[in-house]
């Protein structure tokens, strides 16, 4: 048992201790990376305003990850939904078919995916940023899905036609709602996976600059603590929108009750 | 074979209906009549057909040809929305994301019933099922007889002209099960819906009942009360179906005019041929109830009898079961009521069983299924 609880503290060390480190020299006030830390300040969050590329990189990773996400979530909610109504076989055919771009290495997507774009003369910019993050984070998605979709019970649907909503109703009312926190938390890992992306990034952005690709050529000339602070933003920017995503599930339950007992 | 028992119109009605899965003849030939008000049972071995039966009543499936009219309507465009009927599931497919009241509102909600009064009508609807207390439980907190409610009243809040119920009772243990049968019953009566009630088991199907559709290979082999089903099966599949029979088997000649003989193992047996439909030369079994014979010496009004060996003797409390082997080698058993003090015999007694007539069913051997 001793053994065990080490190894799961180790475990959790190993995966926490560079996030605390980051935050931690986030706040240093010296430019140097080294212990003990002498002193803190916010003058490295001060400079990401000063940096204006910074901030427009920050803006364009924003953007493109927020598209993304709702690009995947549309396209993740049909393909749960093809998914739900399709056979053994079709289930199957469909899972290889979303998939496979993930055994794919990056760095021969964002090729095979740039030759594409030359080929059929689409212009690099952030809409090609955007299709190649979707291509990525589709695979993604279906994975995580196809386990919570294999639970869904499908009488569910049923009953609700037979209760009398129609097939539109019975979408919105009962299968969306179901499927909603599933679709919900792809849509946030999506976010996340287009937000850091670069391997592919980097070969289909052309003259745009995303945050990674900006930090990566800041990280060529000179090793700077701006780099712990844009870290630690971003950190609190995913964690933020999870506790938004756990709180209003919350709320619309409580709301929906006590609308119920004033009436 | 419509049987209905009163002059007006069926409620549902099914005329030669037929199904098939791909190559796979599902049912064949329906035809049934369920009146108005009627506790009807869909009784069938698993495989048999009964539950699509059931799936073409709500609007799941369609007929392959045929017609079914629900209230002298066609109901064959309509989707399931907009049929006067309810389904209570077989797992219940209670909506796991809403709470007990918000599941049994939301027939109502989807009609676009008014706030107040779809409050009412839920809240008298929790209370038949006596869930009042537990409205606001979420699904998962709900134990398996609670669920049941939940299903029943969540079908019942809408009024439907018929409640389609799928083996409502399976996933619940033994206690339970008896207790939900007579809740069920008095459900039935407060509510006065028409139930047509889907199951294998016989048990439920006799004590729920008005009539019983029993229901074999997807074919309709019988449709009675649950006592004429049971003491005058018309098939052999009935007689095994419906409670224990035992079976003596042989072959029929004729002895006379309108009579014929059964010449078994144990010895010719006299019978009428009535409505059972048998003649001369046709191999038929005799199925006796086990509850009907009795170890009477005095048979003066008893008009069967053999002579058997008692194998073994097992003590069940209010009854006793008999294992017997005839002197012909027939194996069958007796059932009786035990009474303090009585004396009943005991394994390797020879003993003389009886019978009377009118609860012994002479069938023909020649469609065995199952």
């Amino acid at each position: 048992m001793m053994l065990l609880k080490a190894v799961v503290y180790a475990t959790l060390a190993y995966l926490l201790i560079p996030l605390v480190v980051i935050i931690l020299f986030s706040f240093n006030a010296e430019q140097s990376f080294s212990f003990p830390i002498n002193g803190y300040s916010l003058r490295w969050y001060a400079l990401i305003f000063e940096d204006p590329q910074l901030g427009q990189a920050l803006v364009k990773s924003l953007m493109i990850a927020t598209a993304t996400a709702i690009v995947t979530l549309v396209l993740g909610t049909a393909a749960s939904l093809a998914w739900l109504r399709l056979g053994r076989f079709g289930r199957s055919v469909l899972e290889i078919l979303c998939i496979t771009p993930i055994a794919l290495p990056g760095l021969f997507l964002g090729v095979s995916l740039l030759v594409l774009a030359a080929q059929l003369g689409v212009r690099l910019s952030t809409v090609t940023i955007v299709v190649s993050h979707v291509v990525l984070s589709v695979p993604m998605l279906m994975i995580a899905m196809r386990a919570r979709l294999a639970l869904f019970d499908r009488t569910l649907e049923e009953a609700s036609r037979d209760l009398g909503a129609s097939q539109i109703g019975t979408f919105k009312r009962i299968t969306l709602p179901l499927i909603a926190p599933t679709l919900i938390s792809c849509a946030i890992l999506s976010f996340a996976l287009s937000f850091d992306e670069f391997v592919v990034t980097s070969f289909v952005a052309g003259t745009e600059t995303t945050l990674p690709m900006y930090i990566w050529s800041m990280m060529r000339r000179t090793v700077t603590p701006l780099i712990n602070s844009v870290s630690t933003l971003a950190l609190l920017f995913s964690i933020a929108v999870m506790a938004i995503g756990f709180f209003v599930g919350r709320f619309k339950r409580a709301s929906a009750l006590s609308e119920r007992a004033s009436s | 074979m419509n049987n209905g028992t009163s002059a007006e119109a069926p409620l549902i009605e099914l005329s030669n209906g037929q199904k098939q899965f791909g190559l796979f003849q599902a049912l064949t030939n329906i035809n049934l009549a369920i009146n108005e008000g009627e506790i009807v049972t869909l009784l069938g071995p698993s495989g048999c057909g009964k539950t699509t039966l059931m799936r073409i009543i709500a609007g799941f499936e369609t007929l392959t040809s045929g017609t079914l009219k629900i209230d002298g309507k066609d109901v064959a465009s309509l989707p399931p929305e907009k049929r006067p009927v309810n389904m209570v599931f077989q797992r219940y497919a209670l909506f796991p994301h809403l709470d007990v009241f918000d599941n049994v509102a939301y027939g109502l909600k989807v009609k676009g019933v008014e706030k107040e009064e779809r409050r009412r009508r839920v809240q008298a609807m929790l209370r038949t099922v006596q869930m009042e207390s537990l409205s606001h439980r979420f699904i998962g907190e709900l134990s398996g007889g609670q669920c049941q409610r939940v299903a029943l009243a969540r079908a019942l809040v809408n009024g439907p002209r018929v409640l389609l119920l799928d083996e409502p009772l399976a996933a619940l243990d033994l206690k339970i099960r008896q207790h939900m049968l007579g809740e069920m019953k008095r459900i039935q009566l407060e509510t006065g819906a028409t139930f047509v009630y889907v199951t294998h088991d016989q048990d439920e199907a006799m004590i729920l009942s008005d009539r019983v559709v029993l229901i074999d290979h997807g074919q309709i082999v019988q449709v009675d009360r649950p006592q004429d089903m049971y003491f005058r099966p018309r098939s052999l599949f009935a007689a095994k179906f419906l409670g224990e029979t035992n079976l003596f088997e042989g072959k029929l000649t004729v002895s006379g005019i309108g009579q014929l003989s059964l010449e078994t193992q144990d010895g010719p047996f006299e019978v009428v041929s009535n409505d059972a439909a048998v003649s001369g030369n046709d191999a038929a079994v005799m199925s006796v109830r086990p509850e009907a014979m009795s170890f009477r010496q005095s048979n003066a009004q008893l008009d069967y009898a053999v002579d058997a060996e008692i194998a073994d003797v097992i003590f069940s409390g209010s009854r006793s079961f008999f294992h017997l082997v005839s002197l012909g080698g027939q194996k069958f058993r007796v059932q009786v009521q035990n009474m303090p003090g009585a004396a009943l015999p005991v394994a390797g007694d020879k003993v003389h069983v009886s019978w009377r007539k009118d609860s012994a069913t002479v069938l023909p051997l020649s469609r065995i299924s199952s």
